[in-house]
């Protein structure tokens, strides 16, 4: 009876076994997932890449959202969707720790190794020509060097008051330095662009990696070691203490939410191991910009030459189904 | 290779083909399709059922033929082109227009520059003198009284200076553009298109070759892009209104023998100023509007605000922002159609 018993339940998973597969081939069993494309370059690439791996090597059905840092934050907390956050800039998303604390939000990894840089700009054939520049006090001494204009963030971005915190600190302004506000990012890489195509002086705020950066070649000024209180403060509009400090590397995560990670390990796993360095992001970006690609077409990019490195993501299971990609 | 591949070697261009290049950037379905073996590189293609064939648009045909330039090498080739132009055109437009980046500064600079208690009252009594109307008045004073108190007047004071300035600036090109539509049929034809283009065009799509040809640095960007934007309705109702004048009192004009130039000033604009002066009122309200979009591309006032509220999800400032310029709207309507109340009862 035992025996009969054992049996009918070994066929009974058998045969489920056998009806998975033959649904994981159809469809997958892996269901529907939501996944952010962020308003920006390196972001619709690891939205594009994590997307295919998701869809070819596990067979889900991936939708993508797309959005913004704080929109998909707010999004997360009311609705608990989308699935997955990818290339979340935490140090831009004040409700990032809350929800981290609550719990409704899982960290998996970084997506950009080392992460964010941020800081301020200077092109690089300006650095050639006059090395003081790239230094505090030269940039103090030489405003008419650089334009005597610093380019700032526009309203409403994290780096806009924290730029402001590190001017009031250098005196920027009575250096004779004066301070541009831009309305949006695209007339800061803008100016940039044109500055650089017309070998003029720029000096303002950029962060990478980014395509602006791998484009243009541009040397950042330094503003001195890291100092957390005073950069802390510089970060707070109403602080009054604020000092010099450079930015500290920004990081860039993954985040997903918890149920999501409880429901589906095998892709918190595979998310966990989505990693770009910064170079390799900036060369596809810079190679995106040249071939005047599309995301999706950037994100193929990197999967024909760089199978090396994403086919170490996957699982197996994942890499056999993947394997015709995989040079 | 692929769909079309027939049809050039039917006509016989396959050597002038060949002469193309086909190494384009891959896309997913292509990768996805080569991965799957349903299609080998240079082997041949898997039939097409009918019912698929896709519409021989330029990425199609290029994929038969590596001659035919991919839509994208069309975009890259009106960006080359506008680059190309972009140059000689700045030489022009650059000194042209430089005196409104002056012009919109020293406003800025003036409007700031001068204290609230002397600002507000200004405002007030230029209404007054305007619509000689207690109401309006009262509402304008209150207007800008709730708004100093809620520290939006900073705001709403730059985004004030910028349409007076742009508004003068429209009228004083709009008058005589409508002017002289309304007296040659032949420059209506031809303006009639390039308003309705200036009307139609999605406000960012203005900005776009803006960003190309003048420095974002500078004011007269966003002052053009309102500009453009807001001429609109001043140029059309001077035309309309000047047509619209009665037949009858043009001839008792000509019996008079008037010469045209006092018909113009004597008969004409006193009789068509109604409309003109609807015109004006559209045109500022416009340049209001796009007093918003403009933020984008670094205008100072109220739309840096709502932005940020957009930006950061905070959503009172962003209402808070978006009732002011409602306000401003209001009054500026208000205070403007007052103003044509009086001319409209003057003219009776």
């Amino acid at each position: 009876m035992k025996k009969f018993l054992i049996t009918t339940a070994s066929v009974a998973t058998a045969a489920t076994m056998m009806a998975g597969t033959a649904m994981a081939d159809a469809h997958g069993d892996c269901g529907e997932v939501t996944i952010t494309e962020m308003n920006w370059a390196s972001s619709a690439v690891v939205t594009g890449v994590a997307s295919f791996l998701m869809e070819q090597g596990y067979g889900c059905e991936v939708t993508k959202v797309p959005s913004s840092t704080t929109p998909a934050l707010a999004s997360v907390a009311e609705t608990g969707q989308p699935d997955i956050l990818t290339e979340l800039w935490i140090n831009g998303a004040p409700s990032y720790d809350k929800m981290s604390e609550a719990g409704t939000i899982t960290t998996l990894t970084d997506v950009l190794l080392p992460g964010g840089v941020e800081g301020w700009w200077i092109p690089t054939y300006l650095a050639e020509e006059h090395p003081e520049l790239a230094t505090m006090e030269g940039l103090l001494a030489n405003p008419d060097l650089v334009g005597g204009r610093f380019h700032q963030c526009p309203e409403g971005w994290g780096c806009k008051n924290t730029n402001a915190g590190i001017a009031r600190a250098l005196g920027l302004e009575d250096a004779g330095f004066e301070i541009f506000q831009h309305g949006s990012g695209e007339t800061m890489a803008t100016s940039i662009a044109s500055a650089v195509e017309n070998e003029e002086p720029w000096l303002g705020y950029y962060w990478g990696p980014t395509s602006v950066l791998g484009k243009y070649d541009m040397t950042q000024v330094d503003l001195g070691p890291y100092n957390e209180e005073a950069h802390m403060c510089n970060a707070d509009p109403d602080c009054e203490e604020v000092g010099m400090s450079s930015y500290p590397v920004g990081p860039v995560k993954t985040v997903v939410t918890t149920d999501f990670a409880d429901n589906h390990p095998d892709l918190a796993e595979l998310m966990s191991n989505v990693t770009f360095t910064n170079d390799q992001m900036n060369t596809v970006l810079a190679w995106q910009e040249d071939n005047n690609a599309s995301a999706d077409e950037a994100a193929v990019y990197f999967l024909t030459n760089y199978s090396d490195i994403w086919s170490e993501w996957v699982n197996e299971a994942a890499r056999e189904k993947l394997a015709a990609f995989i040079q | 290779m692929a769909t079309y591949d027939g049809l050039f070697e039917a006509a016989g261009l396959e050597e002038w083909c060949s002469g193309g290049a086909t190494d384009g950037p891959m896309t997913m379905a292509e990768m996805l399709a080569r991965a799957n073996g349903t299609q080998v590189e240079d082997g041949p293609d898997p039939a097409v059922p009918l019912l698929e064939t896709p519409f021989p648009s330029l990425d199609a045909l290029n994929k038969s033929c590596g001659a035919i330039p991919r839509s994208r090498d069309m975009t890259e080739a009106v960006e080359q082109g506008f680059l190309t132009i972009k140059d000689p055109l700045k030489v022009v437009l650059d000194p042209l227009t430089q005196p409104l980046s002056w012009m919109l500064d020293a406003s800025l600079e003036a409007f700031q520059a001068i204290p609230w208690f002397i600002m507000i009252p200004l405002l007030v009594l230029a209404t007054w003198f305007a619509s000689r109307r207690i109401g309006v008045t009262l509402f304008v004073a209150f207007a800008f009284l709730f708004m100093a108190f809620i520290d939006y007047y900073d705001d709403a004071i730059k985004t004030l200076s910028i349409i007076f300035v742009c508004t003068i600036i429209s009228i004083l090109l709009g008058v005589p553009i409508g002017i002289a539509m309304s007296r040659s049929n032949a420059l209506q034809r031809m303006t009639i298109p390039i308003l309705d283009m200036l009307q139609t065009l999605p406000t960012f799509v203005y900005l776009i070759p803006l960003i190309f040809l003048f420095s974002v640095t500078e004011s007269k960007l966003y002052g053009i892009a309102i500009i453009l934007y807001a001429i609109v309705p001043v140029i059309r109702l001077t035309d309309l209104g000047i047509r619209l004048v009665d037949k009858d009192v043009i001839e008792a004009a000509d019996a008079f023998g008037m010469s045209d130039r006092q018909k113009l000033w004597g008969v004409q604009i006193p009789l068509a100023l109604p409309n003109i002066m609807a015109g004006i009122n559209q045109t500022i309200m416009m340049s209001l509007a796009m007093v918003v979009i403009a933020s984008l591309v670094s205008a100072p006032g109220l739309g840096v605000k709502v932005l940020a509220g957009i930006r950061n999800l905070e959503l009172g400032v962003g209402l808070v922002a978006g009732f002011c310029i409602v306000l401003l709207a209001v009054l500026l309507d208000r205070a403007t159609k007052a103003a044509l109340g009086r001319i409209d009862s003057s003219a009776r």
